[in-house]
């Protein structure tokens, strides 16, 4: 018991006690900083009623499918193509495996130089090839795609790092069993390597999903939520809140929302996997 | 000769594509290098070059030199090594008795370190900045370092509660019979075998709370308190006065300690992440 006291008392602290007091609050009236007085489930109301929760409940998941799929592709494709290649497969993954060392600050102005609409290389090739470069991340219609972009590409190492474990943990004898019926690598990957990574797929969209929905760094530094709220998601429009401060009530609203979402895919995690950790 | 996985016998294809993959990856920081080699004007030509027509470390030398950038260097690793150091203190003794004991309040206990795991860190920004502003904790250095010790607490717990089960319970049987207490088993036994263990987690979550950026520009946004994250966010929110060259090198600078570490314990890394996450 005693053992276990310092990590429980940080956990209380620092976690539990804001999560109790963040659901208080999302019931109290606010104004600015301050709470002046309960108020049921007006900011709820408030919230759940207004165009812009809407809006950002579809970037949300929008960003967030948007960057499952192409992380996951990528990642499954990389991780199969680097398998081909033995030793120096291993060196190129840790190369590979770079970008998701990088902070997302990081990660978000190498991007944000790369897709400079006046001398941005990204922008350069698009006109050499005949394509109006236009706003890029000023653009409300791309804004949300690129960012999808620039997430999948800061992440899908992750997913090849753990795609690449659940290949080489395939017993040979599957494989053989192809082999002595005559198929090549296309019937192989189909029958044996395929249905071997649904499940780790399956864990590793979760991790990233819960990932993605909580993510605000990157959004704050390439497109600061815009433009106009193009890529505000429920994350975003919380940070947005708790710094400006205007109303908080409905700030509270928005964090309870992702932590719902938060952990509904939790708990979908650890049913589906029966593990606690990532 | 032939493989028996599903491997691609087409040598070239296989070459062409992995290249492929790595460049796709490594490109844009290559990018990030070439541009922070530039000098000013070569960083805004009209006709963007990834390879600097001529090289100059002046940028780095500015980093090095600007007049905050010692400030939020000290910042960002007493941060890291702060959060790394609280989360290992409160994280061995809760992970040697997960592994150890058993007791009826451990189950309870467990899950409310999975459930406080689960509540993302966004979600209490609000009621965090009220609570500080309340107690007038905003901008204080030890707060950070504890609202960052917190959010790798949980995973720090579970590692070494994993370390800790490797370790035969006879060593600590046999020390018991001599009159060691669980004190001392952990201290003098557990801790020296499950050492390189403790490296990996403190090197995780030395890189999780180096690349934090949302904690201390919202908890601790003074400008002798910020990290160098917190700076280089700050410097490209200053579209009016932004030189690339300048802040691709002040974004290396501040990513190359990570860097370092990863290559280093990249082992270790790769098998943290992927602890668990295949199912066999």
């Amino acid at each position: 018991m005693v053992w276990f006291l310092p990590v429980v008392v940080l956990l209380l602290a620092v976690s539990l006690y804001p999560t109790v007091f963040v659901i208080w609050m999302s019931f109290q009236k606010t104004r600015f900083y301050d709470l002046t007085g309960f108020v049921g489930l007006a900011n709820y109301v408030e919230v759940l009623s207004s165009r812009t929760f809407w809006d950002t409940t579809y970037t949300s998941l929008a960003y967030m499918a948007g960057s499952l799929a192409l992380s996951l592709a990528l990642g499954v494709f990389a991780a199969l193509i680097l398998n081909n290649l033995g030793r120096t497969g291993k060196l190129l993954r840790v190369l590979t495996l770079l970008p998701w060392t990088l902070s997302m600050a990081v990660v978000g102005t190498i991007w944000l130089s790369l897709f400079n609409p006046s001398y941005g290389p990204i922008g350069h090739y698009m006109k050499q090839i005949g394509i109006a470069p236009g706003l890029m991340l000023g653009d409300p219609g791309l804004a949300l795609w690129l960012t999808v972009l620039v997430t999948s590409w800061w992440s899908f190492p992750y997913v090849m790092v753990i795609v690449t474990a659940a290949i080489q943990s395939i017993p040979r004898e599957l494989y053989e069993a192809v082999q002595v019926d005559g198929g090549g690598w296309f019937p192989k990957l189909r029958y044996v390597t395929w249905p071997h990574l649904i499940p780790t797929l399956g864990s590793t969209a979760l991790t990233l999903g819960i990932l993605y929905l909580t993510l605000v760094t990157l959004l704050i530094v390439l497109t600061g939520g815009g433009p106009l709220g193009a890529t505000t998601t429920w994350s975003f429009e919380t940070f947005r809140g708790t710094v400006q401060a205007q109303n908080i009530g409905p700030t509270a609203v928005y964090s309870i929302v992702v932590l719902v979402a938060n952990i509904v895919l939790g708990v979908v995690y650890i049913r589906a996997t029966g593990r606690v950790s990532a | 000769m032939y493989a028996i996985p599903p491997k691609l016998t087409n040598r070239t294809i296989v070459v062409g594509l992995s290249a492929l993959v790595v460049l796709c990856a490594v490109g844009p920081m290559m990018w990030a290098i070439s541009t922070s080699l530039k000098n000013e004007v070569d960083a805004v030509a009209a006709i963007p070059a990834l390879i600097p027509p001529s090289i100059t470390f002046a940028n780095f030398l500015t980093v090095f030199t600007h007049k905050t950038f010692l400030v939020e260097l000290f910042n960002s690793v007493l941060y890291a090594a702060g959060a790394v150091a609280v989360a290992l203190a409160v994280g061995i003794p809760a992970g040697y008795a997960a592994s150890r004991f058993n007791f009826p309040a451990k189950r309870p206990l467990m899950l409310l370190i999975l459930a406080t795991s689960m509540v993302p860190g966004v979600a209490l920004l609000v009621p965090t900045f009220y609570l500080l502003d309340q107690l007038g904790l905003l901008n204080n250095r030890f707060v950070v370092v504890v609202i960052l010790a917190a959010r790798i607490a949980p995973q720090t717990v579970w590692f070494i509660q994993n370390f800790v089960d490797a370790v035969p319970r006879d060593i600590d049987e046999a020390a018991l019979l001599d009159g060691a207490s669980h004190r001392q088993i952990l201290l003098l036994l557990v801790l020296p075998l499950i050492r390189p263990g403790i490296a990996a987690v403190a090197v995780i979550g030395a890189i999780t709370t180096w690349n934090d950026y949302i904690t201390v520009a919202v908890f601790a946004p003074d400008s002798v308190k910020r990290t160098l994250q917190v700076a280089l966010v700050n410097q490209v929110f200053d579209s009016v006065g932004i030189s690339w060259s300048f802040t691709m090198a002040f974004a290396l600078v501040s990513s190359l300690p990570v860097i370092v570490l990863f290559v280093l314990v990249q082992k270790w890394f790769i098998a943290g992440l992927t602890a668990g996450a295949v199912k066999g």
